[in-house]
């Protein structure tokens, strides 16, 4: 229901008010009619009281079993939200607990428990090792990969039409579908081209769905070429491949340092050979997994934030473009202390996590050019009845670091 | 009091400057562009809890996209000091609301498990089709027995024939039953679905008498009577379904392993007791003696309490046998359960189910 369908019940003209006259207005500033067009100065505003709603939340989730967390996501985004204040008026969320709750029902029963009941039935029907269970699993993961950029898209235009600043709200105004499909096939380009497709996909992906961004009547847009990205991707690449080399010729030359390791394979019942063994294959593992956990992230860390500050000054608003200060080191940051946070306090944190994530990009970015405001309308797209249940269902709503 | 204010109608992000006023239970406000607007109060909504120094936001439910952003703080003072309801923050009314809705959960969810996990699956089971039960049982055989051998001796085959039909001699409707012995070197014996019973090798060495291995038949029978086996794979199934809806995931974990789930799990005491009640009541019927089954508690018992390790013989002890040793494990009750058998009544004298060579025959069945 949105409120321009609304008779205005409430407003009675002055004529007729019980109380009389009113004094004339005193004027302020601009209020004459024709509007100027302003700059807007976007900044973070922190309230206190996200430690109270930590702590609530907490004690909710587990007294609920867990079941509290829609309405949990639902509080923290309401105050981070509040904390964003665009020349000094707040954005506004106002999505409830509730929406996501049922949407998140109504994914689970039509998606998930069919697929849960056949996987179950086939299971003990056929048993696990049948391969139409595989087959039926195979099916699912497709279906699954082919629906998640619906499932991201839907959830983004959730968020932006429980969005509101001034009373005007966002939203996405282009088909998921579409979206999805094009999400999908650039997954299938990015493996197909060991990665190379990136930039363009992304490039690609990013239009797509700033194209279809709004805010009330007025638009955003993307345009720009992929290419600028390339050399930051291929400086990534290569530091990701010798990397994963070094780790390699690292963990071999420390594993022989346990002796020869064609011998030990040869005598492996010895069970002092056997310890070797272990303890080579043990640091081997160890070497890759920190390689692959912790050096490739910090790597594209560098590709990343190129990507950020490139999609930002390729995207307008009422023709105004954006920047974004953001380093690949402000974004490593941001990503280890995020990572820290949410696995040393199991998650529990959370609510700092989304704020620190929402500040930091509230806080270094800047809109270059003035926009008429007051011209924007409220938006006329149809807004969801329900919230990002696909999203919750899939289990990757910390996909968008936890927002 | 007339103070200025912010007033933004939800329709264009223009800010319009407002006059706003409090005439007796209505906010009153106009400006230069804005027509005059009354708000009763008690519809007013509180966007963010008040706090000093921060402008107030309200909105009213029956213009919910509008807002009215008041930062006069004397204001905002007075129209909270005469409306609590506006303060927002967490009141009565909200602990009341989640404890209801806490308690309706729990209790919906108590609910639903014991749907789930106690009454549905022995509904399910009961009518459940004959090829399903026999497919789920081979699941379940392929899935525990692994590589072990059936032992088929002809003998020994013979052997425990004779003791199914001295059992069906006072219990003409038993089930069919197929029992097969398996080379394994754990001390065990279950009931699958499909009516097919599973006796390891080393559960027949452990046996004195053929009244003992009787007795375990009997009780496993009493298992398949009831379709324990059957229930309790879709026990499993209905927990995975609850798992998956708590967490969100699908949970696929759970349910690929649920043949061997179904084994290792214990059955319900009520279960057992069902099933100890068939076996009494079987053998008082076919006047078998019943202190077979009894000294075969027992020995488990003593077993179990002298050594914690089951008898394993070399190299053959992998996870599914080891975890298979403990569905005879004592778990509470069992001293109560070897109370309530007793002996046949005076004056009947027990059948003879096989000869001591038949007895031979069937414990070396596995060689």
């Amino acid at each position: 229901m949105t409120d321009e369908t609304l008779p205005a019940p409430v407003s009675i003209p002055a004529t007729t008010t019980s109380s009389g006259g009113l004094a004339p207005p005193p004027v302020f500033g601009k209020v004459g009619l024709p509007s100027e067009p302003e700059e807007l100065k976007f900044s973070y505003v922190p309230r206190s009281g996200l430690w109270k709603l930590m702590f609530v939340n907490l004690l909710l989730n587990i007294v609920t079993l867990g079941f509290y967390r829609f309405w949990a996501k639902t509080n923290i985004r309401r105050h981070v939200w509040s904390c964003v204040h665009i020349n000094g008026e707040p954005l506004e969320y106002t999505g409830t607990g509730k929406e996501k709750f049922m949407g998140f029902l109504i994914v689970f029963g039509t998606v998930l428990l069919p697929f849960i009941l056949i996987n179950a039935g086939l299971n003990i029907y056929l048993g696990p090792q049948n391969p139409a269970l595989a087959a039926v699993q195979f099916i699912f993961a497709l279906f699954i990969y082919v629906m998640w950029g619906f499932a991201v898209y839907r959830s983004l235009n959730y968020m932006l039409s429980r969005t509101n600043w001034r009373g005007i709200r966002g939203a996405l105004v282009g088909s998921a579908m579409t979206y999805s499909l094009l999400f999908f096939g650039s997954m299938l380009a990015k493996g197909m081209s060991m990665g190379w497709a990136t930039p363009v996909m992304n490039t690609v992906l990013q239009e797509q769905l700033v194209s279809d961004m709004r805010f009330g009547d007025a638009a955003f847009k993307f345009k720009g070429r992929a290419g600028p990205l390339y050399p930051t991707y291929a400086l990534c690449w290569i530091l990701m491949l010798a990397a994963f080399i070094a780790a390699i010729v690292a963990a071999t030359g420390f594993a022989s340092s346990f002796g020869n390791l064609k011998d030990l394979f040869k005598n492996a019942e010895n069970s002092e050979n056997a310890k070797a063994i272990a303890g080579a294959i043990i640091t081997a593992i160890a070497l890759l997994l920190i390689v692959s956990l912790l050096v490739i992230p910090l790597i594209w860390s560098i590709y990343t934030a190129k990507e950020l500050r490139t999609f930002a000054t390729y995207t307008r608003f009422d023709g105004a473009p954006f920047t974004l200060r953001a380093s690949a080191w402000s974004v490593i940051v941001l990503a280890v202390i995020n990572l820290l946070l949410l696995v040393l306090t199991l998650g529990i944190a959370r609510p700092f996590i989304v704020q620190r994530t929402v500040r930091f990009f509230i806080s270094r970015l800047s809109l270059e050019g003035k926009i008429d405001v007051d011209r924007i309308r409220q938006s006329e797209a149809k807004m969801l009845k329900r919230g990002e249940g696909m999203l919750e269902a899939f289990d990757i709503g910390g996909f968008l670091g936890g927002i | 009091m007339q103070v200025s204010a912010i007033y933004f109608d939800g329709e264009t992000a223009r800010d319009q400057q407002v006059v706003l006023q409090r005439a007796g239970d209505h906010l009153v406000f106009s400006g230069p562009a804005t027509p005059p607007n009354q708000w009763p109060i008690k519809g007013l909504h509180p966007i963010d809890e008040p706090s000093k120094g921060q402008p107030f936001r309200l909105t009213h439910e029956q213009r919910p996209g509008a807002r009215l952003v008041v930062r006069d703080q004397a204001f905002i003072d007075d129209l909270l000091e005469a409306n609590h309801f506006l303060r927002g923050g967490y009141g009565w009314r909200h602990v009341r609301q989640v404890l209801g809705w806490t308690v309706g959960g729990i209790a919906v969810l108590a609910g639903l498990g014991y749907l789930t996990l106690s009454f549905l699956p022995q509904q399910v089971a009961g009518v459940m089709p004959e090829s399903w039960r026999n497919r789920m049982g081979e699941q379940e055989i392929a899935g525990l027995i692994g590589g072990a051998k059936r032992c088929s001796t002809k003998a020994g085959l013979e052997a425990t024939t004779a003791i199914v039909t001295a059992l069906a001699e006072g219990q003409p409707d038993i089930p069919a039953i197929s029992v097969e012995v398996y080379d394994i070197p754990v001390m065990n014996a279950f009931a699958v679905p499909g009516g097919r019973i599973v006796i390891t090798r080393e559960l027949l060495k452990a046996a004195d008498t053929a009244e003992e291995v009787t007795g375990v038949l009997a009780h496993e029978i009493g298992h398949v009577v009831h379709r324990h086996p059957e229930a309790q794979l879709v026990r499993i199934a209905g927990l995975n379904v609850l798992v998956s809806a708590m967490t969100g995931s699908n949970g696929g974990s759970v349910s690929s392993n649920a043949a061997g789930l179904a084994a290792v799990l214990e059955y319900s005491r009520e279960a057992e007791a069902e099933a100890d009640a068939y076996a009494r009541e079987t053998m008082q019927k076919s006047k078998i003696d019943p202190m077979g089954l009894k000294t075969f508690f027992e020995k488990v018992l003593k077993m179990e309490a002298g050594d914690k390790s089951t008898p394993a013989s070399k190299g053959n002890d992998n996870s599914v046998f080891a975890k298979l040793g403990k569905a005879f494990s004592t778990h509470p009750g069992t001293e109560e359960r070897i109370k309530l058998i007793t002996p046949l009544p005076d004056g009947v004298s027990p059948v003879r189910i096989m000869t001591s060579t038949q007895f031979q025959d069937l414990k070396t069945i596995c060689g």
